[in-house]
């Protein structure tokens, strides 16, 4: 009977995506304690309740962790990003539209990824540290989880085009700048690499507890409004930031193209990404 | 006694190291019968305790078998201890109220 019980909850513990070192010790404890009294296996509980309740306890644990993580190695990958971009002002590049082609295709990349990075990076964090019970709905860990991967390969991607874009400017800039931006774009990755383990475990974790999965106003806290409404909102006040940023530099056209850009990229990622992220319902 | 599975295991531990059986065993016993958990529900719980550093668990023998020991931390018996206090400070409040 024993015997049978933990085949059953090492089936279970497989399901919920349990495996390796942590299974071996739940059936070693669980067979010891079943060991130790003739009436205990009535008093144990469900091979698949206690599987399930070990995959919710550690689900959100892990989620919390991999999220916090993720926000700390893209803390460094947005230093390099800023060290390279406050540095590109005195590096004597050319105008853009100069630029071998490769590096103006990676222009778009390195402007839009790192805001993915941010955002999503940020709102998972600001989920883990807002929802701190033992156990979460699945749903809202897969949106931590979602959150987390998303900014990680944000930021990898940003990275890669940084270290692009340096090797094509490197004829057109100074040696300093390049050689700061490679190297700072070739020790993040493998920072971002190492915190997506974290997230790829949490990811593979199966429990099943019910509930929803909340939305952007559930971690902004601001009260609610139609979601469209809010992003065309915060669309609208990027595209102006852009466009006050450009104009106080003298240059309002190239600003009013690049602030109708940056509003139109944040509208069309909350379009796609929206639900995904867990933005909206 | 689900909001307080947490206290009620660093209670029983306060006493000495034990196993998973002998926290709901002593849990039991203490408490004649009144709280008595489906067992194996004890363990995500020890794993959630030790993972927040209020126990630590090592690997021993007994009774022929492989047995993880838990017992308190120093952080443990410093929550133990602010958790009984708050307890006493709640009971007596609602003791206040209701006699």
């Amino acid at each position: 009977m024993i015997e049978e019980y933990l085949a059953e909850l090492s089936r279970e513990l497989g399901e919920v995506g349990i495996r390796g070192q942590l299974r071996r010790r739940v059936l070693a404890e669980s067979e010891d304690h079943l060991r130790s009294d003739a009436d205990a296996l009535e008093r144990f509980g469900s091979p698949a309740e206690l599987a399930n309740q070990f995959a919710a306890e550690l689900g959100a644990r892990s989620s919390r962790r991999a999220a916090v993580s993720a926000f700390a190695a893209l803390g460094a990958a947005g230093i390099v990003y800023a060290l390279s971009f406050v540095g590109a002002a005195f590096a004597g590049q050319p105008a853009p539209d100069t630029w071998p082609l490769l590096a103006q295709l990676m222009l778009p990349i390195v402007i839009v990824a790192p805001q993915v990075a941010f955002v999503t990076g940020a709102l998972g964090l600001v989920r883990t540290l807002r929802r701190r019970e033992h156990v979460l709905p699945s749903a809202e860990l897969a949106v931590i989880n979602r959150r987390t991967s998303v900014a990680l390969v944000s930021g990898f991607v940003t990275m890669a085009a940084l270290a692009i874009l340096a090797l094509e400017l490197r004829d057109v800039s100074a040696s300093w700048w390049v050689a700061v931006t490679i190297a700072g774009a070739s020790v993040a990755p493998p920072l971002l690499v190492l915190a997506g383990i974290p997230v790829v475990r949490a990811s593979r974790l199966r429990p099943q507890v019910a509930g929803d999965a909340g939305d952007l106003f559930d971690d902004i806290g601001l009260g609610r409004t139609d979601p469209w409404r809010f992003a065309c909102l915060v669309a609208g006040g990027v595209g102006l930031a852009v466009f006050l940023a450009a104009a106080v530099q003298g240059d309002p056209f190239d600003g009013a193209l690049n602030g109708v850009a940056e509003a139109l990229a944040c509208l069309g990622g909350f379009a796609v990404l929206g639900r995904y992220l867990g933005l909206r319902h | 006694m689900k909001g307080h599975v947490d206290f009620l295991l660093l209670a029983t531990l306060r006493e000495g190291p034990l196993h998973g059986y002998g926290v709901v065993d002593r849990l039991r016993g203490a408490s004649d019968g009144a709280f008595d958990l489906a067992e194996g529900t004890v363990y995500p719980a020890l794993y959630r305790l030790e993972a927040a550093g209020l126990l630590s668990s090592k690997w021993t023998t007994g009774g022929g078998r492989r047995r993880r020991v838990y017992q308190l931390t120093r952080r443990g018996r410093t929550e133990l201890a602010r958790e009984r206090k708050e307890w006493k400070a709640f009971s007596h409040a609602v003791e206040a109220v209701v006699t």
